[in-house]
């Protein structure tokens, strides 16, 4: 499964916090709109590096289905990091 | 009957484990049943294939970082918790194929002169993906002492 949005908030003692809510399936309309050129260019960077096309496909979709699940929470000098993929 | 839930019948009846026990194995059969990976390995010592049987799959890696202000010179305790799932950790390692053949010389000597005389070209990715499967047996717990309070963990859960 692909991820659909990623939660992104940042809390400091110095300013106001805020909380992202990045809703990342709308990048799918301009990621298949745009998919010809990056897949060209992703052809041209497999062929110039030797690097089966294919497979670099494979690896690139395998990683980007398997973020989901993500969570990283960093807490340092009083001020608080969240970044959650869902 | 399912192959597992005889062998658990049969374990209770020689006495090799309790009844409690058997209760709490055949539970976690149930499927959508969460059990923590090696919760029950430890309960029937002696009997692997039940072990393994209930064992699942752990889905994420967890690394849990704690220091305190002396540590690290900041105000306050600073703590990193981060969850990697372990399925992102199978593609990560797929991406080691993508390495270009002239990359790898490079790599290799880089990593001799630095002490490590590995030669990448010799890692398939199969050998990658076993070694993803094992860390889920693995738990590092690291505390400081005298003074340090600077804790680290990893595990899978």
């Amino acid at each position: 499964m692909t991820p659909n949005i990623a939660v992104i908030r940042i809390e400091s003692p110095h300013w106001r916090g805020f909380g992202l809510w990045i809703p990342l399936f709308l990048l799918w309309i301009p990621l298949i709109l745009l998919s010809p050129i990056i897949l060209l260019v992703l052809l041209g960077v497999c062929i110039g590096f030797r690097v089966s096309f294919l497979r670099t496909i494979r690896v690139c979709w395998d990683i980007v289905c398997s973020l989901p699940g993500t969570d990283v929470r960093v807490c340092a000098d009083r001020s608080k990091v969240l970044v959650r993929v869902l | 009957m399912n192959e597992n839930r005889r062998q658990i019948l049969e374990m209770l009846a020689a006495g090799k484990i309790t009844a409690d026990e058997a209760e709490r194995l055949i539970a976690a059969l149930e499927p959508g049943t969460a059990t923590t990976v090696g919760e029950y390995s430890g309960a029937v010592n002696g009997s692997n294939v039940a072990a393994a049987a209930v064992k699942t799959r752990a889905k994420y890696l967890r690394v849990l970082v704690e220091a305190d202000e002396t540590m690290t010179g900041m105000k306050g305790a600073t703590t990193v918790n981060v969850r990697v799932p372990m399925q992102l950790l199978r593609a990560g390692v797929r991406l080691a194929s993508l390495i270009p053949a002239q990359a790898h010389e490079h790599l290799d000597e880089a990593l001799s002169r630095h002490g490590v005389p590995l030669t990448l070209s010799q890692i398939k990715p199969e050998n990658l993906e076993e070694l993803i499967d094992h860390l889920e047996d693995l738990t590092v717990d690291v505390d400081g002492k005298e003074g340090n309070m600077t804790k680290v963990k990893v595990f899978c859960e």
